[in-house]
């Protein structure tokens, strides 16, 4: 990696850059350890009540046997320091709703949501860049407001209902989509096949949380593209014989991507989000629905494990945006 | 080149088109063996009846596990485990005889040893519903391996409604003594005497069971496996059961609309009768701590504003009839119609307010209070509306609060920080299991879930409830029962709004499913694919 | 071939037609604040527009829209009109959005002119307050919230405002940064005015743009938001909103399907609105020259 030139009176620790911005992180991730496992105490009624809710009645010292079991009958404080002595073991405790390791809950589900946003993400990204160019370099406007049109509602749509909506239309009337899950049911598929099944269930949730994104970024590359039109290189380009197809790809495309990185960064967190009603309407089994179900039932251990992931991995996709960033244009290191 | 979208819309449209032609029309052999396909919801936190006991457990546990009894279409006991029985004279001893040729499923031989362990240092110690029912229970003797006897300190009628597998839960001794049986591994691939053998558990997506080869009832089960798959969603849930995907779903799968309009399939049942044991009640508790609810004119105005026809019909769409009494009107040998009742009459509700001198003030609203929905799902939180809208044209304002079910159940059972409350609960089969907890002063203890929440204490139903507990002669017994819902009926601590008619979904062509009132505990070791019907 | 006499327009349509000429000057912005002002007087005159109570079972259940005069755009599953639903709902959205926007506008613009000003320590850590929220999903921080404090309209619009002012902050911050350096700070410094005094009345001032333009796209945002809470079940029970109507709709959306379509309809054109509002103001903030580069392509 290239080292811009630097003045040596502002710079007094040489550290490389991706090491800084990993110990910038750091301390973020155990604030958001801490933070969460406080605030997470403050929701009144705990496991013990869910799993005595749902026996149907529950004598006390049943509840008692329980919460000895939970380790939640201890003081705060003991409570705390376990958790953290697990945490630096990377133990993310026990989920006693589902009788398994959280760490294994988590990873079990981690597949189903990062295929469905990483579906999303390059959906998005692959059309809403190439419309975005699209519509900035068209010689017809009308082409352009049929983008910005388009965009603008898919940012307005909200994703669950449009997902609804879609399974309406192509699972109960038409029957052409399934309508939730993740495969069919009863049948066994391996190979080419079961990639067409699941893909088939996939269809419809990516489309909807791509939707968001595409709008934003074909707005973006749009901007972002009619940005570095202006630039002189460009003009050099054409000048010097290029074809425009060629400048557009070549030259202007890679340059106008720089901001699209950055908003990936911004939204991933977002994306998460989005795939939590996502996941409910199509029945996706993934992290988003796991974490719906530990918050009614107050699994404390499982929500805490999926916020701590869910942040670590947001902060990870921050951390990886800004290295590409950096390495995609050296000046950043030297204005930070 | 198509764009990755389009190639991803065109070869999904593919895919569907292509599954729908290899769509089996109810798959029920899969290379030569029978499967039935089943669904349990939510995913069962264990598989043990006894140790995490829950509606998505029982149902596949009971296929797992035996139990001493089963019982018949009028609820009387049918051998299972135990061949006979006897009552001593003085019904302080009940003397079952054990079949000798029953193993667990590791082989081992099942004893009476397995028949005392689990009673005695299970059920009598954490089981929330067995221990109060078997209260009564001081030993179980052992005389010979296939010989066990309960020793009672009082006779206690009530234990016969309550020894079937999901009541009376028989654990394999050999791998729970000495362990806490909350946390035994075992509670996940259980080792048990039933028809079926546990083969694999894939969480989140199924459990799987295969027949038993050693079954001691020859003959039984009739399919080669048995499959309870886990499926979230509702609407996968109705499309799997109209093709034939699944073919028994027990625990009310899908919303009550689309339960009518699965109705209309020919090749479906919806069935309501499995259900009768369990007894589902839905019921609206007043806070009786607070004074205003301390005169039984309120409450009684109350129930005459809410029109309980019209709450079976609107909101649970005829899955429901409107309840007299705190005992289901089903339950022959216990129920009585003779009890004081409160038709609808918003007139005769504002009077009665009045006279209890809650006038309606400037802007026309007499009470203002808050109402804890119960937090099952959509029909509960409708019905609370339902109550809110009712009681609004008689002048009182209803603030709905929907709490998840941890906060609801710290909110009413441990705080008492509520209101009014509304919620469903099994009344089971006989009153004593489920009725009385409602009704008794004793049964008000903070902290524990489906307690007497209003905290109703009346020493007159204290004494019914405590001859009901211990009156050895069935008729007078029965009166005492009675004397229940009069008084209960009389006081009103509670309003009983209905009689929950949940149900299950199974295909047409099963034959032999259960359908006594214990149907949906109960195994399904007798059930087979009849003749497909014309689709 | 003579040139075509042109008739100067008569002085009634001027006014009009200066009107239209602005309007298509600033397209998303005309048209943004004429759907959000008739949405608007939908909300504000929903107790003229409708004969019901929209919680009210008033009529016959699962009426199609179109198909009863009573009950133009039918009924629910329990009866309820859904015109009252959708006319009665407006207010509540938009009380949630503006409320929301408001919040969330207003800490953010604060607490980045503070960052921006001060810089240094003061810097630092409010922007790792603002990224420890950012990291943080932002539904699943929203929806544990809520059920920790409770389902209500308020507990929403503040789980609401809490989860998207840090986009705010960064807008104002990187404002603020530029604004200290400007002359008339520079001078108010020296003059010996204090610096939360400065940050008053000169710093957020000058600001604030950002923050008004994005107060839109945040009521939008709290819309949506607050659809999906109360489509997952978290929503306040004592209102009818539009997305209470979308959840309950969900288990006849087989057969009644048009239960979930309107609501969320009504949700799409209003949030629609909001946004077109915003970026027409953001156009007007920050003019960019358009048409002038295509050529050189």
């Amino acid at each position: 990696m290239s080292m811009a030139p630097r003045s040596p009176a502002k710079r007094r620790r040489p550290w490389p850059y991706p090491l800084r911005r990993v110990c910038q992180a750091l301390p973020l991730v155990v604030v958001i350890a801490i933070t969460n496992f406080f605030w997470l105490r403050l929701a009144p009624g705990d496991l013990a009540d869910v799993i005595a809710g749902e026996a149907g009645a529950a004598t006390p010292e049943f509840m008692a046997e329980l919460r000895r079991q939970f380790g939640t009958d201890q003081p705060l404080a003991l409570q705390f320091v376990a958790y953290l002595k697990r945490l630096v073991h990377l133990d993310l405790g026990w989920s006693f709703r589902y009788n398994e390791s959280v760490l294994h809950l988590i990873l079990d589900r981690l597949p189903a949501t990062a295929l469905l946003l990483v579906s999303a993400l390059l959906l998005a990204l692959l059309i809403g860049c190439a419309a975005g160019t699209l519509a900035a370099v068209s010689r017809w406007r009308a082409v352009d407001i049929a983008v910005s049109v388009l965009a603008t509602l898919g940012f307005a749509t909200p994703l669950f209902w449009l997902g609804l909506m879609l399974m309406v239309l192509f699972s109960a009337h038409l029957h052409w989509l399934p309508s939730g899950g993740m495969a069919t049911l009863g049948v066994d598929t391996h190979g080419w096949a079961r990639v067409r099944d699941i893909a088939a269930h996939m269809a419809m949730p990516v489309f909807c949380l791509a939707a968001y994104y595409l709008a934003i970024y074909a707005r973006l590359m749009r901007a972002s593209v009619l940005e570095i039109v202006g630039h002189d290189f460009v003009r050099t380009a054409r000048a010097k014989g290029a074809s425009r197809f060629r400048t557009v790809v070549s030259h202007v495309v890679p340059n106008a991507l720089l901001p699209i990185v950055t908003m990936t960064a911004l939204q991933f967190g977002t994306l998460f989000s989005g795939s939590v009603a996502i996941e409910t309407v199509f029945s996706w089994p993934g992290l988003g629905q796991l974490s719906l179900d530990a918050v009614s039932s107050r699994d404390l251990n499982l929500l805490l494990g999926i916020l701590f992931v869910s942040s670590l991995l947001v902060l990870a996709v921050n951390l990886i945006t800004d290295l590409v960033y950096g390495w995609f244009d050296p000046r950043i290191e030297v204005q930070r | 080149m198509p764009t990755r979208r389009e190639f991803l819309v065109k070869s999904s449209a593919f895919a569907g088109a292509s599954l729908l032609a290899s769509l089996p029309a109810g798959a029920q052999t899969v290379n030569g063996a029978s499967v039935l396909v089943a669904n349990t919801l939510p995913e069962p936190a264990g598989l043990a009846a006894g140790s995490t006991p829950a509606n998505p457990t029982n149902v596949v546990s009971s296929n797992l596990f035996d139990g001493l009894i089963t019982y018949d279409e009028n609820f009387r006991p049918v051998p299972q485990l135990a061949r006979s029985w006897t009552e001593s004279a003085d019904r302080r001893a009940i003397t079952f005889k054990l079949r000798d040729d029953v193993k667990w499923h590791d082989g081992t031989p099942f004893t009476s040893a397995d028949v005392q362990y689990s009673i005695m240092e299970v059920s009598k110690k954490v089981h929330p519903i067995a221990r109060p029912t078997f209260a009564q229970i001081v030993a179980v003797d052992t005389p010979d391996p296939h010989t066990a006897v309960f020793r009672l300190a009082q006779p206690s009628p009530v234990i016969w409604a309550y020894l079937d597998t999901s009541s009376a839960f028989i654990f394999p001794k050999h791998l729970y003594a000495g362990t806490d049986p909350l946390t035994n591994p075992y509670n996940a691939k259980p080792v048990g005497t039933g028809a079926f053998v546990f083969k694999e558990w894939n969480r989140g997506n199924y459990i799987r069971l295969v027949k038993n080869p050693d079954y001691w009832d020859k003959g039984k089960p009739r399919v080669d496996e048995l499959i309870f798959r886990i499926i979230p969603d509702a609407s996968a849930r109705s499309v799997a059961l109209q093709n034939g995907t699944v073919q028994y779903a027990p625990l009310t799968p899908v919303s009550l609309i689309e339960a009518r309009r699965l109705e209309q399939n020919p090749n479906l049942i919806v069935d309501s009768k499995g259900w009768r044991s369990n007894a589902p009640m839905f019921f609206m508790d007043f806070n009786l701590r607070q004074k205003r609810f301390q005169d039984v004119r309120v409450r009684r105005a109350i129930a005459h504003a809410i029109n309980t026809k019209q709450l079976a019909q609107a909101v649970f769409y005829g899955f429901a009839t409107p309840a007299t009494g705190p005992v289901p009107s089903y339950q022959k040998n216990f129920y009585t119609a003779d009890t004081p009742q409160y038709p609808y009459d918003p007139a005769r509700a504002e009077a009665l307010l009045d006279e209890a001198g809650l006038h309606r003030d400037a802007s026309g609203v007499r009470l203002r209070f808050n109402h804890l929905n119960h937090t099952y799902g959509e029909d509960y939180q409708r019905a609370g509306m339902f109550i809110q809208q009712q009681l609004k044209r008689i002048g009182v304002e209803v603030t709905l609060v929907n709490y998840d079910l941890p906060t609801y159940l710290r909110k009413v059972f441990t705080e008492h920080d509520f209101d009014t409350m509304s919620a469903f609960y099994a009344a089971f089969a006989d009153p004593q299991i489920g009725v009385i907890r409602r009704y008794w002063s004793k049964n008000i203890i903070a902290g524990a879930a489906w307690s007497n929440g209003s905290g109703y204490t009346s020493a007159e139903m204290d004494t019914v409830i405590e001859t009901i507990q211990s009156e050895q002669d069935p008729q007078r017994r029965t009166d005492a029962i009675h004397q229940l819902q009069v008084i209960a009926q009389r006081d009103l601590p509670s309003i009983n709004l209905g009689e929950l008619k949940f149900f299950r979904i199974y295909a047409k062509r099963l034959e032999n499913v259960n359908t006594t009132p214990i149907g949906v505990y109960a195994s399904l070791d007798d059930v087979a694919f009849g003749a497909a019907s014309a689709t | 071939m003579s040139r075509p006499v042109q008739f100067p327009p008569s002085r009634s349509l001027r006014p009009l037609l200066a009107v239209l000429r602005v309007a298509g000057k600033a397209p998303s912005l005309a048209a943004g604040t004429l759907m959000l002002l008739a949405i608007v007087a939908i909300a504000l005159g929903a107790r003229h527009l409708t004969a019901y109570d929209p919680m009210d079972m008033v009529g016959s259940p699962f009426i199609w829209p179109g198909t009863d005069a009573g009950f133009p755009l039918g009924t629910d599953m329990m009866g309820r009109d859904i015109l009252s639903g959708i006319a009665w709902g407006a207010r509540v959205s938009l009380e949630i959005g503006v409320a929301a926007g408001l919040l969330a506008a207003a800490a953010g613009a604060l607490i980045g002119a503070v960052a921006g000003f001060y810089g240094g320590f003061v810097d630092e850590v409010l922007m790792r307050v603002t990224e420890f929220f950012q990291t943080m999903p932002a539904l699943l921080f929203t929806i544990v919230m809520v059920v920790v404090v409770r389902p209500s309209v308020a507990t929403i619009v503040l789980s609401v405002a809490l989860t998207n002012w840090p986009q705010v902050a960064r807008l104002v911050r990187a404002e603020a940064l530029r604004v200290s350096r400007a002359e008339y700070v520079q001078a108010a410094r020296v003059i010996g005015m204090s610096r939360p005094r400065i940050v008053v009345t000169h710093v957020l001032p000058n600001v604030m743009t950002p923050a008004i333009v994005m107060i839109s796209i945040l009521a939008g945002n709290a819309i949506l938001t607050e659809a999906v809470l109360s489509f997952l079940g978290l929503g306040d029970p004592n209102v009818i909103t539009w997305g209470s109507m979308i959840g309950s709709g969900r288990e006849a959306l087989q057969t009644a399907w048009y239960m979930t379509a309107i609501p969320g309809c009504a949700v799409l054109v209003t949030v629609l609105a909001l946004n077109l509002l915003g970026n027409g103001l953001n156009d007007l903030a920050n003019p960019r020259r358009r048409g002038a580069q295509r050529g050189v392509l």
